[in-house]
């Protein structure tokens, strides 16, 4: 029982004088998906995942990229990557890079962070651009509606 | 069990992750599926830098995302939006506050499903040593302020130039104009 608590003890003491804000480790990551808008993404506000991504989602991606809202990278394996910086570009906030890159299926070569919950991706290199791989047009039209303006008789 | 809660809580891996930060919140409801009213005090960070250590001074001047910190607990929050349905993040309205220690209310979305935690709309921010809240509505003015040629009618992001110049060059799709024109055709 005395070993147990010190052991805590010993713990918490550890935890207390952690600086617990310091950066996490990264690891070396190499992963394919889709550059995404995590706003609509996460929220729902423009209607289910499957609706806020690829071609349908296209226009939507680039008002929110130039809008300043964080990217994401939407890996194959279902997982979300808060994309932080993209090569020599950190310009995370609404960068040229980013914008360019909306919707499109990338292999991002880079360092992985997770901390809080959270995947967080530091792309060393686009290995390859794909272009917009995913026709979520056929499904869905476009989301939000309003995104391609009606046009002019 | 007192014990190992309380060092579950300084490593952030404990029940406070699902926190209820809703005491004293005034944050208007998105009518979003994960919202939870959220109010709490943090340290306004640059993002790059909590996460790697790549720490300019200023927080990357406007250019990376910004941050909180939050006091309690020290879990970062990852604030995507600020309070304006224009399609608008939050970094703009947090840069002032770069290092700052802070109060804000908001949003905060928590769907582990999908990959959210610790995702936060913000509202409101006021700095802890004054009493001013200032909401978090700027973004459209740093806007115009930054494209003063873009001046005219309707939303901004109908005539932001780099959008403009994608849809432009790719369409609406980003499949080309080709495959715009026969989607239009048929949508409208």
């Amino acid at each position: 029982m005395h070993l147990k608590r010190m052991g805590a003890g010993a713990v918490l003491a550890a935890a207390v004088c952690a600086p617990l804000s310091a950066q996490v480790a990264g690891e070396r990551i190499q992963i394919t998906g889709e550059i995404i808008d995590t706003w609509c993404y996460f929220s729902g506000v423009m209607g289910g995942p499957e609706a806020v991504v690829g071609s349908a989602h296209h226009t939507c991606a680039l008002w929110c990229s130039a809008g300043g809202i964080p990217v994401g990278l939407l890996g194959d394996d279902g997982e979300v990557y808060m994309v932080l910086k993209l090569g020599d570009d950190d310009a995370s906030a609404g960068g040229d890079t980013q914008l360019r890159l909306a919707s499109h299926q990338i292999t991002a070569d880079g360092m992985l962070y997770q901390r809080d919950g959270l995947n967080y991706l530091v792309v060393s290199e686009v290995v390859a651009d794909d272009g917009i791989v995913n026709l979520s047009h056929d499904d869905f039209g476009v989301t939000p509606g309003f995104a391609i303006p009606e046009p002019k008789e | 069990m007192r014990t190992i809660a309380m060092i579950a809580v300084l490593l952030g891996t404990s029940p406070l992750a699902a926190q209820d930060f809703s005491e004293g919140s005034e944050a208007r409801s998105w009518n979003l599926y994960a919202e939870q009213p959220a109010r709490f005090e943090a340290r306004v960070v640059d993002m790059l830098c909590a996460v790697t250590g790549d720490c300019p001074e200023d927080c990357g001047g406007g250019q990376r995302q910004i941050g909180l910190l939050r006091s309690v607990d020290d879990v970062l929050v990852y604030p995507n939006k600020n309070a304006q349905p224009v399609f608008s993040g939050a970094a703009v309205d947090l840069l002032p506050f770069c290092g700052a220690d802070v109060e804000v209310d908001g949003l905060m979305l928590d769907d582990p499903d999908i990959g959210a935690r610790n995702i936060y709309l913000v509202q409101r921010i006021r700095r802890l040593d004054g009493d001013e809240w200032i909401n978090a509505q700027s973004w459209t003015e740093n806007w115009a302020a930054q494209n003063p040629d873009a001046s005219g009618e309707g939303p901004w992001f109908r005539r932001d130039p780099r959008v403009a110049a994608e849809i432009e060059a790719h369409g609406y799709l980003g499949l080309g104009l080709d495959v715009d024109a026969a989607f239009i055709a048929d949508w409208f």
